[in-house]
């Protein structure tokens, strides 16, 4: 046996001992196992109030949305995963779509939060509210002026307005939704409108939409209302305000952060508490004030700081439409060379 | 003899497909052809892809290429101000991750940031959109990954023979001709494996890009998984990037050439000794250098840092830090492992055009975007275990899944080339008489193996394993989705606070991390020098 033998032997062996001790650390049996595309940060103070509530542990993996689904797909009934939380009605909707739900229709959950934020076959359920809408400079641009999205690409904005990238979930779903309320023509109109009036290549995040504005680079643009929520908490006098669009028509677009119970769930019992209790008046404050969202139970007043920006109509198409729609429009952004 | 070489081809066959597997797993989704997906991408996104992602290989290439070489060239031949502790310093931004220097360089740059702000309102200049176009983007590329050419050429340039540079001395040459005629040609192997290892990080990279919003070819990768549901579509893309990194293997091989120098000394004599102002010019440059790529982010992270430690800071950095030392550790150790098993010199690989081969598709992995890769193997567990299944057997998915090993596949997987390239590149270096005089006196390949190969093959196989680790512990999709419970890596909490706008909380990982990385580099220096003392 020659040395080159011996080593690659040793080599191979040990990968294969090391696989087949590798630990796979098995949830104890009453605890509650999440994955989650929501941030640690944001999920770790809800589960442990959850704990302290129920006495049930809970166990939590985070990922992205769209990998953690193939993740999903591929451990089958063999999964440890009993709830699966994730960001946008689109990625919902998809997991939904793939089979990696089951159908939870509590009492519970029908009264705490509207139909339009729950999937309409019980599959999943949107935990908190996310409304994106139009930021400005009250330095240079009177609120008069404005009025909807859809205005944003009329000539009069040229060369002043930012965007977030087409490849963020959220320009996604509005696109969507332009799709929803205008049919696919229309739709094209408008975001050809809104790239030709383009004052910067569309930015990465919300918050350097915000910079662009706040240094001057242009006027007006879109975002989730908790990172402006953020900006002003920490810099109050920021000549920057939100509108809320399309009041007259259809209403300020609206997302869900929300979860569902998977279908090869071990825990159903306790996956199905901790969805019904993620919807109740303690779990939606915490969110409120975690990440200044709105609440996704009507019935429970805002966080302070969010409260002060005023009350607003939402856009109340189903969510799942959002989905089902968001292939056609990333499609749709990239004939229009919005990047 | 023949038998010999069977059994060693055999195994270093099944290690080398071992590590290459995920390759074979995407290429796999050609079996799936979906028509309608491609006709969109081919008519709107590719045409305009493929010509975002040539310029920027082509400005990232020429700019590491003559960033690293020259930078390595001043600090080994010249003697300047400050240019022992600048010689260490140089290799700091490595462990910067390079997603964390581009949002530094954008907060600073872009219009909102406080230079653009100081040009604006000090100087009266007109500020500008520094994404638009590709100079930023290629600019930021080149501070980021020049460490990779300046770290090969470095130890090439260390290993010329000083006679070689007094001879063009002595014949009246200029210092810019000696560098061009002599030192240059013999550091082109360098330079060229420097290169390779920064394209294919070019190629592969999602973080950079998408700050910019740059579109390249990963953006297609991207949108047909993440917009079309089409996992299909995008391995069938990644394995278009593949192809792309074989052939730049393939140049990089031709570049070599036949161009083999021997030489195993390494002398710390400077031929040039830059006095005066030409002396401090040259320090003001590599300084500038080290300033932009290193100094001033590490700035702007520590007053980030400072202001939200107490808010961040928690003893769950501990865990952070003991998950991230063990998988860099083992992960560098393992792969540097494989790597050696793969470039000892043999005589069985010599004439073997396959085992090049499968060597060389071990190596491919680097070229594939990580979530990309660890999606793949977890379909390619998944076959394993279809097939299992249909033979009666059960499904090895839950053993396998969210295991450590698998995580470690990845990093091997991923890894290889980077290895390979530095440890193929001192055993390239073994001049063909040791082995022959060995062998005539009698020595079995043990012996040679233990007492020639490995002690000639320690520079390379400590760079390999530093590189190796560093790029273990900045690695974030393929350990984001394959990690075990509870296996959270500092890079995971640097991702998981940014992407949530909170910088300032992002910095107090980003700088554990750093000084990790500067840890691993003192160890690295400090093995590097006892070996070139005792070989």
């Amino acid at each position: 046996m020659n040395i080159k033998t011996l080593v690659s032997s040793t080599v191979v062996f040990s990968i294969l001992t090391v696989s087949s001790i590798a630990a796979v650390q098995a949830a104890s049996d009453d605890s509650v196992t999440v994955y989650s595309s929501r941030k640690e940060h944001l999920i770790k103070p809800l589960f442990e109030a959850f704990t302290k509530d129920t006495g049930i542990k809970v166990e939590y993996l985070t990922g992205k949305g769209g990998a953690l689904i193939e993740r999903l797909k591929l451990e089958g009934a063999s999964t440890q995963a009993d709830m699966f939380m994730t960001v946008d009605a689109g990625n919902l909707w998809y997991a939904g779509s793939q089979g990696l739900f089951q159908t939870v229709q509590t009492e519970t959950l029908k009264s705490n939060i509207p139909s339009y934020l729950r999937d309409p076959d019980g599959l999943w359920t949107g935990l908190s509210v996310r409304a994106r809408t139009i930021v400005y400079s009250t330095d240079r641009v009177k609120p008069d002026d404005l009025s909807t999205y859809e205005d944003l690409a009329s000539d009069k904005w040229k060369g002043k307005l930012c965007l977030r990238t087409s490849k963020k979930i959220y320009t996604k779903s509005l696109a969507a939704s332009v799709i929803y309320n205008h049919g696919e023509d229309k739709a094209g109109n408008i975001i050809s409108g809104w790239v030709s009036n383009l004052a910067a290549t569309p930015n990465a995040k919300d918050s350097h939409v915000m910079n662009a504005i706040l240094a001057g680079q242009c006027d007006v643009g879109l975002v989730n209302t908790y990172y402006f929520g953020r900006l002003i908490a920490k810099n109050p006098n920021a000549p920057l305000k939100l509108f809320w669009a399309n009041q007259d028509t259809t209403g300020v677009h609206v997302n869900v952060s929300g979860a569902g119970v998977t279908k090869y769930a071990t825990n159903v019992e306790g996956a199905t508490k901790l969805l019904e209790w993620l919807s109740s008046a303690e779990a939606q404050a915490i969110y409120g004030s975690l990440n200044k969202e709105y609440p996704a139970n009507q019935n429970i007043a805002s966080d302070d700081i969010v409260s002060a920006w005023g009350s607003f109509k939402q856009d109340d198409m189903n969510l799942s439409k959002a989905g089902i729609l968001q292939a056609k429009a990333v499609k749709l952004m990239q004939i229009k060379g919005y990047k | 003899m023949e038998k010999g070489c069977f059994k060693s081809k055999i195994w270093i066959s099944v290690l080398a497909l071992l590590v290459a597997m995920p390759i074979f797993v995407v290429a796999l989704s050609w079996l799936f052809p979906e028509h309608e997906l491609w006709t969109h991408f081919s008519q709107n996104l590719l045409p305009g892809l493929i010509s975002s992602t040539v310029i920027l290989l082509i400005g990232v290439g020429i700019g590491v290429t003559l960033l690293g070489t020259i930078l390595a060239y001043l600090v080994v031949m010249v003697e300047f101000p400050g240019r022992k502790w600048l010689e260490w310093a140089l290799f700091l931004p490595f462990a910067i991750p390079a997603y964390v220097l581009a949002f530094v360089y954008l907060g600073v740059f872009d219009y909102s940031g406080y230079a653009q702000v100081w040009m604006r309102e000090v100087l009266g200049l007109p500020g500008f959109d520094i994404r638009a176009g590709s100079w930023a983007i290629i600019l930021t590329f080149v501070l980021v990954f020049y460490p990779y050419v300046y770290m090969m050429t470095r130890a090439s340039f260390k290993r010329q023979k000083i006679n070689m540079i007094e001879a063009g001395k002595l014949l009246g040459a200029s210092p810019l001709k000696v560098f061009f005629k002599i030192s240059l040609p013999l550091a082109r192997p360098a330079a060229a494996a420097g290169l390779l290892v920064t394209l294919m990080e070019t190629l592969a990279d999602f973080g950079v890009v998408s700050l910019f919003n740059y579109d390249t070819f990963t953006t297609a990768i991207y949108s047909a998984w993440g917009d079309f549901r089409s996992i299909e579509v995008a391995a069938q893309l990644a394995s278009l990037l593949v192809l792309v990194a074989f052939f730049l293997i393939y140049f990089e091989k031709k570049a070599r050439g036949q161009a083999k120098y021997y030489s195993a000394d390494v002398s710390n004599k400077k031929p040039y000794h830059a006095t005066g102002i030409v002396g401090w010019l040259i320090s003001l440059f590599v300084f500038g250098v080290f300033m932009l790529s290193f100094a001033m982010p590490m700035l702007q992270l520590v007053i980030w840092g400072w202001e939200s430690a107490g808010e961040e800071w928690s003893a769950k950095y501990f865990d952070l830090i003991a998950s991230t030392s063990i998988l860099t550790v083992s992960a560098a150790l393992i792969t540097v492992a494989i790597a050696t098993v793969l470039a000892l010199p043999g005589r069985c690989k010599q004439g073997s055009i396959w085992l090049k081969g499968v060597i060389r598709m071990a190596t491919l992995g680097y070229a594939l975007p990580g979530s990309v890769m660890a999606v793949g193997l977890l379909y390619g567990i998944n076959q394993i275990s279809v097939i299992n299944i249909y033979f009666g057997g059960e499904s090895i998915n839950h053993i396998i899944f969210g295991s450590i090993s698998l995580l470690l596949f990845a990093y091997v997987s991923r890894f290889m080339a980077i290895a390979y390239s530095s440890i193929d590149a001192s055993a390239q270096q073994i001049k063909p008489v040791f082995t022959q005089s060995a062998r005539l006196l009698g020595a079995t390949r043990l012996r040679l193996i233990w007492q020639v190969y490995l002690p000639m093959m320690t520079p390379g196989i400590l760079a390999g394993g530093l590189l190796v680790a560093v790029d273990v512990m900045k690695e974030l999709p393929a350990t984001y989705l394959l990690r075990p419970f509870g296996w959270d890596t500092l890079a995971i909490q640097v991702y998981e606070l940014s992407a949530e706008g909170l910088f300032e909380r992002a910095a107090v990982p980003a700088l554990i991390m750093v000084l990790f990385g500067a840890i691993l580099m003192s160890v690295f220096q400090y093995l590097d020098k006892k070996s070139s003392k005792t070989s």
